[in-house]
């Protein structure tokens, strides 16, 4: 018998509830069960109202699902916001203090039960064992993900935090909860990751030697997680100034011959855009990661939107090659950005990934199998042996196919000089018209060869008549929708497209030709709908957009297309 | 031996004849030439400007970056390559007005290269705008009723940062100018060489002649630079005498030699290892 449940940890900031959800996740995760999870938050560090919310299965899941199983209220407000939520047979979890009066609540004397182990502080750990227990989840799983979670802090901690989950476990040991899973395979189907920890090991593996950057949600965790990760390795993460510094550094390191990356959101993004230009023209390799959250200007900074396709493609004055990628789960996020360092050095352009808040915060399970590290890394850089006369030596030489021979500065006896103007082949300004045309048209010969390096979009139910596009991390939600209504009888698939720039036109035309295209996408115009007619002449039939900042839900795009089917 | 000559660079200038520019362009060459350093073993980064310009005339591997934004992309350069010597070129404008975050933190960082803010007091490729250092009152075409805002001291800023190598230089004394840019290139850190520079099309008041009649090189007058509290009294000297010459130097510590990873070697030296990853995938 399979199942599908859904369990809502909610409360104020500063109540822990992202602690609580990770350790729920983590023994979860640990113990063979597929599980996603979504981080709710507001811009705030105390107060206000927060959820983390993990769904479990014994198929994989990809995205968040509506109806709730076990909500554990740490305050009365979730209790009042999400009661609403629940499926049939599901159950709410409180403290006593709180909810001796409601009574549709299973009550646990959190506090009570945390001073006995130790103190009040170990009230979460409490209830996330009363929640574990309802579960059904095996204690011994549970016991090793504190151990290993709380070891730096000392032998104290973990064994007043074990107690404490002992206490909580025991506390509802009577309670029968209809819903609970089979714990049959405690065979961990995958590692727990969230969407930046992806992208800052893809970085690792493509070696990326600094990571310059200005902090701004949710873009600041793919430098925590490689500020966490780089003891190893020879890579420096340096909070700078401001966003244009960022840019501009790593700008600088690419030029002297290291790769080199940035993250932000839509708002650093602007102000990196000039710097964008000057790698542009520069031909120097850049990656950046626009972590999005909806806008303009401040927005919802600690929420998920897809708003800035059509900028980061078009992004600064003028004209020049870049790539755009738009990874839809962790795996795609760390093969994207060790592909966006290859072929950023590879092509002598600045590489743009789009992910955004839902991706980057929320949990999956992801396939060990899909980690792939290059063996070794290619350099596309050449030295004076390579050259038959280094003193002679162009940076920006015409070259047929637009890729100049690329030397590094004070490596030999070829002089290396770049300039933001427009430039002679040797790197000097130039005015020239004859000259700009030329080296505009070098810069754009690239385009055709970029284009082939990418993958088309991937397709589920291709043949159907209907076919669902969407880009970057509704993926998980829009498959599981595409199941809902083939369920239903519709003639219905999907495309992702999270190779996205420079657009594979050709290979979409064919892929999308006659059928009726629905886009599913967070932002409010359409943007990846605009892109397809732009791109291939193709018009789509409509769209379902999502711009609330919340993620997609697959029961709710299943719903609103069947009601415009109707 | 590295000779004068071969910095000779086949490009046409393109500053106004009898422009400052030219005697920091000479100086530098032979700042360069009295240390033996190559063309092929200099990087000269430089922002938008007239003296953004100067890399493109003289032979040298350069990056001609943004307005602005010349520090970060040589910041970023020297932690690529911290063997690299770099020199960067800057104006008034450029470093101390739409750079100046940048500024600050590049003193504050202590990155080791050597920065040369050719500092005419006016905006001169946009033609004759007030600039950060304009004196108050000072009338251009853009600002006809004077200058109301005050003037950028980048000595003072710099020494309230922390800046150990803080100095003043004149195109009028190309002599000591190159000895400042020498010492500059030798300190291990950031050094700071503010340079007043005429600008014979823009600006009417700060001329050649005002400049002479007021510098005095602190070199000549026994002056030690080794003192914080003299440094900042003379950073604060502007008007009827001007000093020149290094006001503050101390030795320190610089960006690149504070962080452990790069002790076993540049950035760009290292080898890619693939079993490290596989080690932290394998952790999670």
């Amino acid at each position: 018998m399979g199942f599908d449940l859904s369990i809502k940890v909610g409360g104020e900031a500063g109540q822990g509830i992202q602690t609580v959800g990770d350790i729920i996740a983590a023994v979860c995760g640990s113990a063979g069960m597929y599980l996603m999870a979504i981080n709710d938050f507001e811009s705030r560090v105390r107060g206000g109202h927060s959820f983390f919310q993990i769904r479990i299965s014994d198929t994989c899941v990809n995205a968040p699902s509506l109806e709730i199983s076990l909500l554990l209220a740490l305050n009365k407000r979730t209790y009042e916001l999400h009661k609403g939520e629940m499926t049939d047979g599901g159950m709410i979890l409180g403290d006593s203090e709180i909810f001796s009066e409601d009574k549709d609540v299973t009550c646990v004397p959190a506090n009570d039960l945390a001073a006995k182990a130790g103190g009040k502080i170990f009230s979460n750990t409490v209830m996330a064992g009363a929640c574990l227990s309802l579960l059904g989840a095996p204690f011994e799983v549970f016991r090793k993900v504190l151990t290993e979670r709380f070891k730096s802090k000392g032998s104290d901690i973990v064994e007043k935090n074990v107690t404490a989950a002992r206490l909580g476990y025991d506390a509802v040991e009577d309670t029968d909860f209809r819903l609970a899973p089979e714990w049959t395979s405690l065979d961990s189907k995958g590692m727990i990751i969230n969407g930046a920890q992806a992208v800052a090991l893809g970085a690792l593996a493509g070696d990326c030697r600094l990571a310059a950057f200005y902090p701004m949600s949710p873009a600041t965790s793919v430098m925590r997680y490689l500020t966490g990760m780089a003891e190893d390795f020879p890579i420096i993460v340096e909070q700078v100034e401001d966003e244009i510094a960022a840019v501009n550094m790593i700008t600088g390191a690419s030029f002297a011959g290291v790769r080199a990356m940035t993250s932000t959101s839509g708002g650093g993004f602007c102000l990196m855009v000039e710097g964008l230009g000057l790698a542009g023209i520069t031909e120097t390799p850049i990656v950046i990661v626009n972590a999005q959250r909806p806008g303009p200007a401040t927005g919802l900074p600690t929420r998920t939107a897809q708003g800035d396709l059509q900028f980061v493609i078009n992004a600064s004055q003028d004209e020049f090659p870049r790539f755009v990628f738009a990874p839809g789960t962790p795996e795609e996020a760390f093969q994207l950005t060790i592909k966006a360092f290859h072929l950023s050095q590879k092509y002598q352009v600045p590489a743009i990934i789009l992910t955004d808040q839902h991706l980057h915060d929320s949990l999956f399970i992801a396939d060990r199998g899909a980690f792939n590290i290059p063996r070794e890394i290619e350099r596309f850089i050449i030295n004076d042996s390579d050259m038959e006369n280094p003193a002679e030596y162009k940076r920006f030489a015409f070259a047929s196919n637009g890729i100049s021979p690329r030397a590094l500065p004070c490596m030999g006896k070829a002089i290396v000089r770049a300039t933001g103007n427009e430039h002679t082949e040797d790197g000097h300004i130039s005015e020239d018209a004859e000259n700009r045309f030329k080296m505009v048209n070098k810069r754009n010969a690239k385009i055709s060869r970029m284009v082939s390096e990418l993958n088309p979009p991937e397709a589920l139910y291709a043949d159907s008549r209907i076919i669902l596009a969407e880009w970057g991390s509704p993926k998980g939600a829009v498959r599981e929708s595409v199941d809902i209504m083939r369920d239903d009888g519709l003639d219905v698939g999907c495309l992702h497209f999270s190779e996205l720039w420079p657009f594979p036109a050709e290979e979409v035309r064919k892929m999308l030709k006659g059928k009726d295209i629905i886009t599913v996408e967070q932002n409010s115009t359409s943007q990846l709908s605009r892109l397809i007619t732009e791109q291939t002449g193709i018009f789509s039939k409509g769209s379902v957009l999502r711009y609330d900042g919340r993620p997609f839900y697959p029961e709710d795009i299943a719903e609103e297309i069947k009601t415009n089917m109707e | 031996m590295v000779d004068i000559k071969d910095y000779d660079c086949a490009y046409e200038n393109k500053w106004c004849p009898g422009c400052g520019n030219f005697s920091i362009l000479s100086s530098m060459k032979e700042a360069l030439v009295k240390l033996d350093i190559s063309p092929e073993q200099i990087l000269i980064v430089s922002g938008i400007g007239q003296a953004a310009k100067t890399p493109h005339f003289l032979k040298c591997n350069m990056f001609h970056t943004l307005h602005g934004r010349a520090l970060p992309i040589a910041t970023g350069a020297k932690v690529a390559n911290h063997d690299l010597t770099i020199l960067v070129n800057s104006g008034d404008g450029d470093c101390y007005g739409e750079g100046g975050n940048h500024f600050i933190s590049a003193v504050r960082r202590n990155i080791d290269l050597t920065l040369l803010v050719h500092n005419n007091q006016v905006y001169g490729l946009t033609k004759g705008q007030a600039s950060p250092t304009s004196d108050p009152g000072m009338i251009t075409p853009l600002q006809p009723s004077g200058v109301i805002s005050s003037s950028f001291n980048p000595l003072a800023v710099a020494l309230s940062l922390g800046g150990g190598f803080v100095a003043r230089g004149f195109t009028g004394d190309p002599e000591q100018l190159s000895g400042l840019i020498q010492q500059g290139i030798m300190y291990n850190g950031f050094a700071l060489i503010d340079i007043l520079q005429p600008c014979i099309s823009f600006n009417k008041v700060n001329t050649f002649g005002w400049y002479k009649k007021r510098v005095y090189d602190l070199s000549k007058e026994g002056y030690a630079p080794d003192s914080f509290e003299k440094a900042i009294q003379l950073s604060m000297e502007w008007g009827e005498k001007i000093p020149t010459g290094i006001l503050y130097k101390k030795e320190g510590v610089s960006f690149t030699e504070r962080i452990e990873t790069l002790k076993s070697g540049t950035l760009l030296s290292r080898e890619y290892d693939p079993m490290a990853v596989e080690k932290v995938i394998g952790r999670i």
